[in-house]
């Protein structure tokens, strides 16, 4: 399958610390990939480097084909076809729910106001947050907050879908009605590429599991492979850390 | 003239000082923001430029830079020559400096993560700031920015050195006309607490409301 979005060799070095080590992975059309990993394993960097929010130290960055640094291509454009939900939803504090979402539907794609109000309604009843558009984000819960960012990310119709460990600052109740709409989203056939610790989650939606520590993909496969037999020590470390 | 009579005499200049120091506030807003900007996002020269000004027109005295426009470049320039245009120059100049670092407070407390977060959707950098940054910047500003108008009302009154018929100059009058020293100076501040007072209190708890509303 020819990848959307793919890494060759990506590093990512902060001073003397090597965040992401000589990475590469690719995520085709319709896939749901899960990085997991301990915390400091490098899942944020590396998400953030393909979600060209930051530029890697060594390595190259492909989107559909295409080397994204080599070629020069506006960032900016790259951008919105890549949707980013972090951790912290971020959502622009001075806007309502709808605001934050037809920021992007105006001012990047250049919809019409009525336009991009009928498509922020879509997203955030997708995301099921349709009663709360005029509610500022300090109005709202995490969960709410954290649907009302998948709401802006998925609002701009993007190729692939990072998410940056988006119930990671939820308690337990909040991060199922994240989860519930991350699951909506996959069996929707969006492309996706996860960073959780969420294993349940993987288990049921991830067409492959990716298990980072050090900065270094460690060992990938099925979820079926990491709940049953994985190959390393490590890998079989965590998973039976998290697992219980 | 009786008490009345002067207290309506002083008022008679009331928008003459007001005229002064809300122009003097949008222009010194327009430069502060812009030094702001360049200050945190500029490259190295502009960083530069921007940190100098800051301190140098923190460091003068509004009356000195008054004079020097309008007593030293006014032969030269003759735009200076103008004591209403001056006041306002030098006023917006020195204010500034000052709403710089208001701004640049504002603007490094929104966050980093609101940057990126503008980022990740395909906003330009300036976009960013200018659909993103600057508006929570400007919550975040608003209680300096009621002290930065308090203070360029009282400092119009230097204008009047330069002969700004304003609040200060008729107070003058008054003083030298009616050969009384009390009643032109007490009414005259308590015009100015008048007009100080309440906008920069309203500000304050407005900016303080808006700020914990929006959790910013």
């Amino acid at each position: 399958m020819t990848s959307i979005l793919e890494c060759r060799g990506l590093t990512k070095v902060y001073g003397k610390v090597i965040a992401v080590n000589n990475v590469s992975l690719g995520i085709g059309r319709g896939e749901t990939k899960v990085i997991f990993g301990p915390s400091g394993s490098g899942k944020s960097t590396l998400l953030r480097c393909l979600g060209l929010l930051e530029k890697p130290t060594k390595g190259s960055i492909y989107f559909n084909g295409v080397d994204v640094y080599a070629s020069k291509q506006d960032l900016n454009k790259l951008r919105a076809r890549i949707g980013f939900v972090f951790q912290d939803p971020s959502l622009f504090r001075h806007l309502t729910a709808l605001g934050n979402v037809m920021l992007g539907l105006k001012h990047v794609l250049g919809l019409s106001d009525a336009e991009a109000r009928r498509k922020a309604y879509e997203a955030l009843k997708l995301v099921k947050m349709e009663d709360w558009a005029n509610y500022y984000p300090a109005q709202l819960s995490g969960g709410q907050q954290q649907r009302v960012g998948i709401a802006r990310a998925i609002s701009m119709d993007p190729e692939v879908v990072l998410f940056d460990e988006p119930t990671a600052a939820l308690d337990v109740e909040l991060k199922w009605e994240v989860i519930a709409v991350m699951r909506d989203l996959a069996e929707r056939g969006t492309t996706m590429l996860v960073a959780t610790h969420e294993l349940r989650f993987a288990r049921e939606v991830a067409d492959e599991m990716i298990f980072m520590d050090q900065g270094q993909i460690i060992e990938a496969g099925s979820p079926d492979h990491f709940f049953t037999s994985p190959n390393t020590e490590r890998a079989r470390k965590f998973m039976a850390k998290i697992l219980g | 003239m009786t008490p009345l009579e002067q207290i309506i005499f002083l008022l008679k200049a009331v928008p003459v000082t007001l005229a002064i120091s809300f122009l003097s506030f949008l222009l010194g807003l327009g430069l502060g923001v812009s030094l702001a900007f360049m200050r945190i996002y500029g490259v190295a020269p502009l960083r530069y430029f921007s940190d100098s000004y800051e301190k140098f027109f923190r460091s003068v005295p509004v009356l000195a830079v008054m004079l020097l426009l309008y007593f030293g470049i006014g032969p030269l320039a003759p735009i200076f020559k103008d004591p209403f245009f001056t006041s306002v120059i030098s006023l917006g100049m020195v204010s500034g400096a000052n709403q710089s670092q208001i701004f640049r407070s504002a603007i490094g407390s929104v966050g980093r993560t609101q940057m990126l977060a503008a980022i990740s959707i395909g906003l330009t950098q300036l976009k960013a700031m200018r659909y993103v940054i600057l508006p929570q910047a400007l919550f975040l500003a608003v209680p300096g920015l009621g002290s930065e108008i308090a203070l360029l009302i009282k400092d119009s009154a230097y204008s009047f050195i330069i002969g700004v018929i304003e609040l200060m100059k008729h107070t003058d009058i008054l003083r030298a006309s009616q050969r009384s020293l009390i009643l032109p100076y007490i009414s005259s501040a308590i015009i100015y607490v008048v007009m100080t007072f309440p906008v920069a209190t309203y500000l304050d708890k407005w900016g303080s409301r808006k700020k914990r509303e929006l959790g910013l």
